[in-house]
């Protein structure tokens, strides 16, 4: 066997082509399926619309929130080990794995208007669940280990050398953290970023149920799309589709990009 | 202990600590970094688990029991983890072969090949939805019906799950010299035997890893298989719809239940793979 | 069996890797494959066992063409220099894998992999796992592992370059005696040329792909064939614009010679360097024993006169 059999590519072309080439380009095609007139007259849904102000509306909080987090929960759990941090290492995965169907329902308990936490913010007059807030949240919770677990095994790798040697140098904590450490880290900061970026616009199950689905008000995009297909609606959902997987295709782009360059790096050092 | 001791005309002679980096080093300020970040974690997550449960207990254990095996749940776990399953396995080899042809093989458009594997990743599971509805529904362009039958939910959680097995293997691919598998070639071995005997026992703690991400995602998996599934009670309804469908019909109890016990569910299962995987890495 | 090598020719895309490489090795002999990084000792060692194709030219084991024929149809015995040890098996598994794929019978493949552990020295890390051993046992796991098939011809990469130098000089010497009391045919690539005139009966010096020099260890060394021979095999220095070994040139105070003004004196242990500068020509050094060193007792900034040993 050379590096690697005629066949055995062929049969992976064919299966990725198959499960994950079609449907994109099947979502593409029945966007555009009535013409481009008929598509720009969709896309402008006042119920799309605000929807996908909506969607950019919970991106601009839950994004750099969860950049924030998670590079600060990387940094503190490789550098500044102890117990609580080994916690924290273990649990971290957790909202990758739970349905997110289940997180909804945890947070609407929690927060609703007679729950743990909703009684008391209610008092205060927030409103959570069903409300701009609850969506920010359920977004945030589902997408926070994504730049942690992309962080914690890089700065491991990388080790602290260069960054005791700025110090020795004078360097304080911010300077060596701007200087040093984001230049190493940028990149796969930048691809745990855009996988953020994709949870958060993708996010149905447990917006779902946080948001209510009320049209117009708490209806996210993707929400938007649910609610036009169980609607027969088929032609405006897609249009949404069609929005959402234009927006992928171009994350795929930055993750593509993310990667090269967190390559580059690496063998810059090898 | 003030925060600036790292001047070079401080008469420490000791080195610069470890673990100085973002944070300031008084305890003050680390107890308060901890606060903030325990305070955050409970807001967001732990609060949250700690309602679901307390909630799905409201009633004590015996209605908590009765709730959690009521018979469509019993059949929608049955659903779910079969689907899952068959999904995590398929794509388990699926993923190793993608994988040894990212790694080994270069083609022209590789690079587009191995950004589409992503593409689960990145796209909302609602678009996958209505694809797929579409796509094998009626009115199917390809004459292909696959709603509200096990093999459409199937093909969907496959879509969804082929990311982990692909990334999880890729990177151990990557770093292997095929030393050992030369050795036994010259030792007689055959390529089919040198693959079984050396290079799969090599890769397989990380196959194990990716199947069991996969499995753990496809078992809470919502939006991407809602649609396609057509959510027949007791025969296509998944886990998750089922506990969807009670949360809005008013019973969040029965829901809340029902989520625990799919949680607990989720949780042996990764325990189960994190303890195999690491029984697998034993020679290594 | 007798290793026959003709007209190889190998490259990786433009770049030529071997050229025109031929070669008899003699039946039980050790030949070392000395060269730099990079002049494809590597790569020929891999085409003589089928693990790399070859691109023009024979590859001939007693009489037999098996250019085209595959690894693991050679019968060759084939050491890597990580040692590729298989880490899901045991010691014993490992050894053992040639046998099982041969389909031997359980009680004869037990008693072939015991005597060999024993040979090796490892027969108390039979049901050990690879990465419980040091490197240097770890080593001899995968000689074992090469043996146990009685494989026509044995070949070993680097086998000695991931080892310290104690455990490497040590191991050495043991793969020569064992070399010599089992007569298999054995070729060893290397860069280290004192390991190669340590280990082997001839020495085959590569440069680029292309051949230097062929012959026994004392005769390339005494009579190098070019510079190149000259000053990869040992040290060299300048002398009256000529390339020779420092230990070849002797230092007097009077006499006939080339005078010289001593610029350092470096104490080795047994060997002592002295480093001089010509009034014309460029700084030299020259090796001395201890004990002549002793004797002369040279001071740094005196006058002395060089010359050639007779």
């Amino acid at each position: 066997m050379g590096r690697s059999p005629r066949w055995l590519r062929t049969l992976v072309i064919l299966y990725v082509g198959l499960l994950v080439g079609v449907p994109l380009v099947f979502v593409f095609q029945r966007a555009f399926a009535h013409g481009a007139g008929a598509l720009w007259t969709a896309l402008q849904d006042p119920s799309m619309g605000n929807a996908i102000g909506l969607t950019i509306r919970v991106v601009l909080v839950a994004l750099p929130v969860n950049t924030i987090v998670g590079v600060g929960a990387a940094l503190w759990i490789v550098r500044h080990p102890s117990w609580l941090t080994r916690i924290i290492d273990r649990v971290i995965d957790v909202p990758l794995a739970i349905s997110p169907i289940i997180i909804g329902l945890m947070l609407e308990l929690a927060y609703a208007q007679n729950g743990w936490l909703g009684r008391p913010l209610a008092a205060l007059g927030l409103q959570i669940i069903f409300s701009y807030p609850g969506i920010v949240l359920a977004c945030i919770f589902v997408s926070l280990p994504l730049v942690t677990r992309q962080l914690i095994p890089l700065l491991r790798e990388i080790g602290s050398n260069q960054e005791q040697t700025a110090a020795s140098l004078g360097a304080g904590p911010v300077r060596i953290f701007l200087t040093i450490t984001m230049r190493s880290i940028l990149w796969a900061t930048a691809y745990g970023v855009s996988l953020t970026l994709a949870r958060i616009l993708g996010e149905y199950g447990a917006v779902l149920i946080v948001s209510g689905n009320i049209t117009d008000l708490t209806q996210t995009l993707t929400l938007n799309i649910g609610a036009n297909f169980e609607n027969y609606n088929a032609y405006q959902g897609f249009v949404g589709a069609g929005v959402l997987a234009l927006t992928s295709v171009i994350i795929l782009l930055l993750l593509g990009v993310a990667r090269h360059r967190e390559r580059k790096r690496h063998e810059h050092l090898a | 202990m003030t925060a600036h001791s790292f001047s070079p005309t401080n008469g420490s002679s000791q080195p610069p600590r470890t673990g100085w980096l973002l944070w300031p080093f008084s305890t003050l300020s680390r107890r308060t970094a901890q606060g903030v970040a325990v305070t955050f974690y409970s807001l967001v997550v732990l609060i949250p688990l700690a309602a679901l449960f307390s909630n799905a207990f409201t009633h004590g254990w015996g209605f908590f029991w009765k709730a959690a095996t009521a018979k469509e749940a019993l059949s929608a776990y049955r659903l779910t983890i079969t689907c899952s399953l068959v999904a995590a396995l398929v794509n388990a080899v699926a993923g190793l072969g993608t994988a040894w042809v990212l790694v080994r093989d270069s083609f022209k458009g590789k690079a587009i090949l191995n950004a589409l594997i992503d593409l689960p990743f990145a796209l909302p599971t609602v678009v996958a939805g209505v694809t797929f509805y579409t796509l094998y529904g009626p009115k199917s362009p390809v004459h292909l019906t696959l709603t509200g039958t096990w093999t459409g939910i199937t093909v969907a959680i496959v879509f969804v799950t082929l990311p982990f097995t692909v990334r999880s293997v890729q990177p151990v691919i990557e770093t292997m010299t095929f030393n050992a598998e030369a050795a036994a070639a010259t030792l007689g071995a055959s390529p089919w035997r040198v693959f079984r005997t050396i290079t799969l026992p090599t890769l397989l703690p990380a196959i194990v890893t990716g199947a069991g991400l996969a499995f753990a995602r496809a078992m809470g998996e919502y939006g991407s298989v809602v649609f396609i599934s057509n959510n027949l009670p007791f025969r296509t309804e998944v886990a998750s719809s089922y506990i969807y469908s009670l949360a809005s019909a008013g019973d969040p109890i029965g829901a809340a239940a029902t989520a625990v016990m799919m949680l607990v569910v989720a949780l042996c299962v990764l325990v189960v793979v994190s303890v195999t995987s690491r029984r697998l890495v034993k020679g290594h | 069996m007798s290793i026959s090598l003709e007209h190889l020719y190998k490259s990786y895309g433009r770049e030529p890797v071997l050229e025109d490489f031929s070669d008899v090795v003699p039946d039980g002999s050790l030949t070392a494959l000395l060269g730099p990084s990079g002049s494809g000792k590597s790569t020929l060692l891999k085409m003589i066992a089928g693990l790399e194709s070859v691109d023009q030219g024979r590859v001939i084991l007693h009489g037999r063409d098996v250019t085209a024929l595959p690894a693991r149809h050679r019968n060759i015995g084939f050491c890597f220099q990580d040692y590729a040890p298989f880490y899901q098996l045991s010691v014993f598994e490992n050894v053992a894998y040639g046998l099982k794929t041969r389909k031997m019978p359980a009680a004869h493949i037990t008693k072939e992999v015991t005597e060999l552990l024993e040979l090796v020295h490892l027969g108390a890390f039979a049901s050990r796992y690879p990465r419980q051993l040091s490197g240097g046992q770890r080593q001899r796991m995968a000689l074992a592992r090469a043996l146990a098939i009685k494989p026509d011809v044995l070949l070993l990469d680097e086998p000695f370059a991931a080892l310290d130098a104690q455990v490497g000089a040590e191991l050495r010497a043991w793969v020569r005696s064992l070399q010599h009391e089992l007569g298999i045919t054995t070729l060893l690539v290397t860069h280290n040329q004192a390991e190669a005139m340590e280990v082997a009966d001839r020495v085959v010096i590569m440069n680029h792909g292309r051949i230097e020099q062929v012959g026994v260890p004392s005769e390339v060394y005494d009579h190098p064939a070019n510079d190149f021979v000259r000053s990869f095999l040992g040290p060299t220095t300048t002398f009256a614009g000529a390339s020779v070994r420092p230990h070849d040139l002797e230092v007097t105070r009077s006499g006939e010679g080339v005078s010289a003004v001593v610029r350092d004196v470096i104490r080795l242990g047994f060997e002592v360097r002295v480093v001089a500068a010509p009034a014309d020509g460029e700084a030299l050094w020259l090796q001395l024993t201890h004990d002549e060193a002793q004797q002369l007792n040279l001071q740094v900034g005196e006058n002395v006169t060089i010359r050639r040993r007779n």
